[in-house]
């Protein structure tokens, strides 16, 4: 049996909408009929944009909540029926910088969950100073989290789900919000630990990190997974189409809708940039025969046009493919 | 890696998240000196009611109703036992909404440890600073009013931790409700009030209406604050008290239970909902 192991995993959630007296159910499938296995040794990225229903998978693998059908095993451990042998065998990095207590110090932190996680009080002294070495803390160590950078908050809740040495671990948006030189750091550690043999899944919004860092990714979108291989296999199934990357202004979603209607474009999507720049992204056949007509259409339309590239596709370009939308709508 | 086993996993547990509130009650010391004042404050304001009430005769008015004319450490008492509740009620009735609050709710709850760890070790930290809190503002009293029953304050205060066993099983209550509704503040000042309103804590139960006596009766404060004065005041032992000692450990025994198994419902409710990551 591999280390994770994702059977016909789904959520519901029940919301209640409308107004006080007027409220009524509503049903949102957040994650649907679910399956995957991540092997040993393997960098599992689950790649989406927010609300896609990355997060409530990680939430379910790591038994905060509950499946409403399904099942996944975590090192042969129901996540349904065996929670507690489920969080033995799980390190869980979630996002963001406030998964810390900040009025402790980092070495503190790190003794209270070493506590929580079982660990020897003897063996733990050696692995949290480790620990805070691998993630360049351990000058800090006894500094108050509350006077802790952004990243230095996230590199000691990465060390925190490294205490118990799991075989599987989780990170969930490990980057998010960090400086390039402690992403680089983190990567690299996500790298050390897959050569280690551990099981790791990463979820990110982020393509260049999932397509730098997983040896498969699954693209989901709507809670469904609508596609699963490897970054470079998932490449190839749009590298048949040319990939045109317009930057501009004045750009509705009408105007990108009616490019549609040019035979050779196959997807269009649009994403916002920095001010009021967008990015609009286009599939199409015979790129440079259609993109003078493309400009022409957008400068009819009043549209500033302030770059034009031809691109190789990205992650971002499979998603377009696959869903027909940019990852960061 | 090397691990420990057995009941040496829940002591090692218990003794971190000890650890852990403790290193925040010293960081946040503002919270103790408040707690040691109040019970003074409170005392004075009752004073204060009472002299512009009841005049010259106040004092008469109080021996006649209450059966002593020690008005000071039998306010003082009612008050100590009220900051001692609103403490438990504040910090294991509210803590798991601040944790999750501050994002680190989660993070205990993947931890592979029984949420009856988690909720005792908060309680634990809550006993020895409501201990403080009982010791400093009766300690300090009774040293002035009346030394010579100085001694008296030790069979007063095991009646005090017989009351805090149930006050924690009804606060494991709490703390489920306030993570199921949010709204944690609302939800203390009106608890902390209905204690202070139903327990007898500045004035007899047996002035309350006899309906409302039914409900004081079901809260553990009510026969600690009344037992606290037949020893301090009227010189009576524990022995002496058995019958109210026979309530205490009956509540000790039974709204732990039932508090936790409420907890459990709400906690499993939660991981349904998703409830735990909300904000």
């Amino acid at each position: 049996m591999d280390p994770v192991e994702v059977t016909q995993l789904s959520k519901v959630f029940e919301t209640k909408e409308g107004k006080f007296l007027r409220q009524s159910s509503k049903r949102v499938v957040a994650v649907d009929k679910i399956d995957f296995k991540v092997p040993k040794g393997e960098i599992f990225g689950l790649l989406g944009p927010n609300g896609a229903g990355k997060t409530t998978t990680i939430k379910m693998l790591c038994t905060l909540v509950t499946p409403s059908s399904g099942d996944a095993f975590i090192n042969g451990f129901s996540v349904a029926k065996d929670q507690q042998r489920v969080r033995e065998n799980l390190g869980v990095m979630l996002t963001g910088e406030r998964t810390l207590y900040w009025k402790l110090t980092g070495q503190e932190n790190l003794e209270y969950f070493a506590a929580l996680y079982h660990l020897d009080p003897s063996f733990s002294k050696k692995r949290i100073k480790d620990l805070l070495s691998l993630v360049g803390l351990n000058e800090r160590e006894g500094t108050l989290v509350e006077n802790y950078s952004t990243g230095m908050r996230i590199r000691l809740s990465f060390a925190k789900a490294l205490l118990n040495e799991a075989p599987v671990l989780l990170f969930d948006e490990p980057t998010a919000s960090l400086d390039p030189q402690s992403s680089r750091l983190i990567r690299d550690l996500i790298r050390d630990l897959k050569r280690q043999g551990h099981a790791i899944i990463l979820t990110t919004h982020n393509m260049e990190e999932a397509d730098i860092l997983s040896d498969r990714v699954a693209i989901i979108d709507h809670g469904k997974i609508v596609t699963l291989a490897h970054p470079v296999e998932l490449k190839q199934k749009v590298k048949s189409s040319d990939i045109i990357e317009i930057h501009a202004r004045n750009l509705s979603p009408q105007i990108a809708e009616a490019l549609k209607s040019y035979s050779e474009v196959s997807k269009v999507a649009v994403s916002a940039e920095q001010g009021d720049e967008e990015l609009l992204r286009i599939h199409v056949e015979k790129g440079k025969e259609i993109l003078p007509r493309i400009l022409e259409f957008l400068v009819r339309k009043q549209v500033t046009i302030t770059k034009v590239t031809f691109i190789e596709p990205t992650l971002e370009d499979v998603f377009i493919a696959e869903t027909g939308r940019s990852l960061r709508d | 890696m090397q691990q420990i086993t057995g009941p040496k996993v829940t002591l090692a547990a218990l003794a971190a998240i000890f650890r852990k509130e403790m290193k925040h009650h010293m960081r946040y010391p503002g919270n103790f000196v408040i707690y040691l004042l109040l019970p003074f404050l409170f005392t004075f304001l009752i004073l204060g009611m009472g002299m512009a009430t009841g005049g010259a005769s106040a004092s008469s008015y109080f021996a006649e109703r209450t059966g002593t004319s020690n008005v000071v450490v039998y306010e003082i008492l009612g008050s100590a036992v009220w900051m001692t509740s609103w403490v438990v009620v504040e910090d294991v009735g509210v803590v798991l909404r601040d944790e999750q609050m501050k994002g680190t709710l989660e993070q205990n709850f993947l931890a592979p440890i029984n949420r009856i760890t988690l909720l005792i070790g908060l309680s634990l930290a809550d006993v020895v600073i409501t201990s403080a809190i009982f010791f400093i503002v009766v300690g300090v009293t009774i040293a002035i009013v009346m030394p010579s029953s100085f001694f008296s304050i030790i069979p007063a205060f095991v009646a005090l931790l017989l009351g805090l066993v149930p006050l924690f099983g009804i606060c494991f209550l709490f703390a489920g409700f306030v993570v199921r509704f949010k709204e944690p503040y609302v939800f203390t000042q009106v608890v902390n009030l209905l204690f202070a309103t139903l327990t007898g804590t500045y004035y007899p139960v047996t002035f309350l209406p006899y309906w409302i006596q039914l409900f004081s009766r079901l809260l553990p404060q009510t026969y600690v604050i009344a037992d606290m004065r037949e020893i301090m005041i009227a010189n009576q032992t524990l022995v002496n008290l058995y019958g109210s000692i026979f309530i205490l450990l009956a509540l000790a025994l039974l709204y732990p239970t039932l508090g936790y198994a409420i907890f459990k419902r709400i906690e499993k409710r939660a991981g349904v909902t998703g409830e735990f990551s909300k904000y």
